[in-house]
């Protein structure tokens, strides 16, 4: 018999998968909803699809990602005892953060320029809800980012990267569901 | 005279290590599915698409980022999630 249980395989603390798992399933109910929501008007979701700034939202992945490398990299080489390139590291992620913020602000802005709200469509309510929410995790992990580059034990790093990949993992689900399957 | 072999010369130069390998996979399935939006191809065989980009990228990420690449149960069971809330997204858009 083995003496290690398979919670022991998970990386890191037990709890931040606890968390990771609960945000994934919140944000996977929200895109079953839209996407249900979508079936009672799929050609007004189309229609209302085709305001988003789907380059920009693309680029936002291309960010996100490299700032989860930038926070994978960290990780290592706090390992490997180098703590300057593993703050930088982390500070670079975070400054991607506020990158895909920028980015998501404007995209934001744009939207209201063109009298866009939470009421002009069930399609924009689910929009602005479920990225929203979502912008709201990239703010308070660049807020981790920051932290643990200054509180910078492993271990410590190794909790922020994981927050930080998870919000990444829901961005590379919410981007195709929210901006492509028109 | 000591001879060394272009063979020998090359094999001591650096691999990419495995985050960066995943990285550099994460931009160019990125770039992958730009492209696929670009082609004219049938929306509901561009929807499939896309979403198996995304399934991919999600992998990548739990495996090499989140590093579950070291706990193959682990990694099984949530790529076995994400496909079947992948499944369901491509069929409530294909009604």
């Amino acid at each position: 018999m083995s003496d290690t249980s398979l919670i022991d395989e998970l990386p890191g603390e037990l709890l931040m998968w606890v968390l990771i798992i609960s945000e994934l399933l919140v944000f996977g109910a929200g895109m079953i909803a839209f996407m249900g929501v979508r079936l009672t008007d799929p050609a007004g979701f189309a229609e209302a699809q085709a305001h988003l700034h789907r380059t920009g939202a693309a680029f936002n992945t291309a960010v996100l990602v490299t700032s989860g490398y930038l926070a994978a990299q960290a990780l290592h080489w706090r390992q490997a005892a180098r703590r300057g390139a593993a703050r930088l590291a982390l500070i670079g992620a975070a400054l991607l953060g506020v990158v895909f913020l920028i980015i998501k602000g404007t995209e934001y802005a744009d939207k209201a320029a063109q009298g866009i709200s939470f009421e002009t469509h069930p399609f924009f309510l689910f929009y602005y809800l479920l990225t929203g929410f979502h912008a709201a995790h990239v703010l308070a992990g660049v807020g981790i980012l920051l932290l643990v580059s200054w509180r910078d034990d492993a271990r410590n790093i190794e909790a922020g990267a994981q927050f930080w990949h998870m919000v990444d993992l829901v961005w590379i689900m919410l981007f195709p569901v929210i901006y492509l399957l028109g | 005279m000591r001879v060394t072999s272009s063979f020998s010369k090359y094999s001591h130069r650096r691999l990419p290590s495995p985050i960066t390998c995943a990285w550099l996979a994460l931009l160019a399935l990125s770039v992958a599915s730009a492209f696929l939006t670009m082609m004219p191809i049938a929306p509901k065989l561009l929807g499939g698409g896309i979403l198996i980009l995304a399934l991919a990228k999600s992998r990548i990420i739990l495996a090499k980022y989140l590093e579950l690449a070291h706990s193959p149960s682990w990694l099984r069971g949530f790529t076995m999630v994400l496909t079947a809330f992948a499944v369901l997204i491509f069929g409530l858009y294909l009604v």
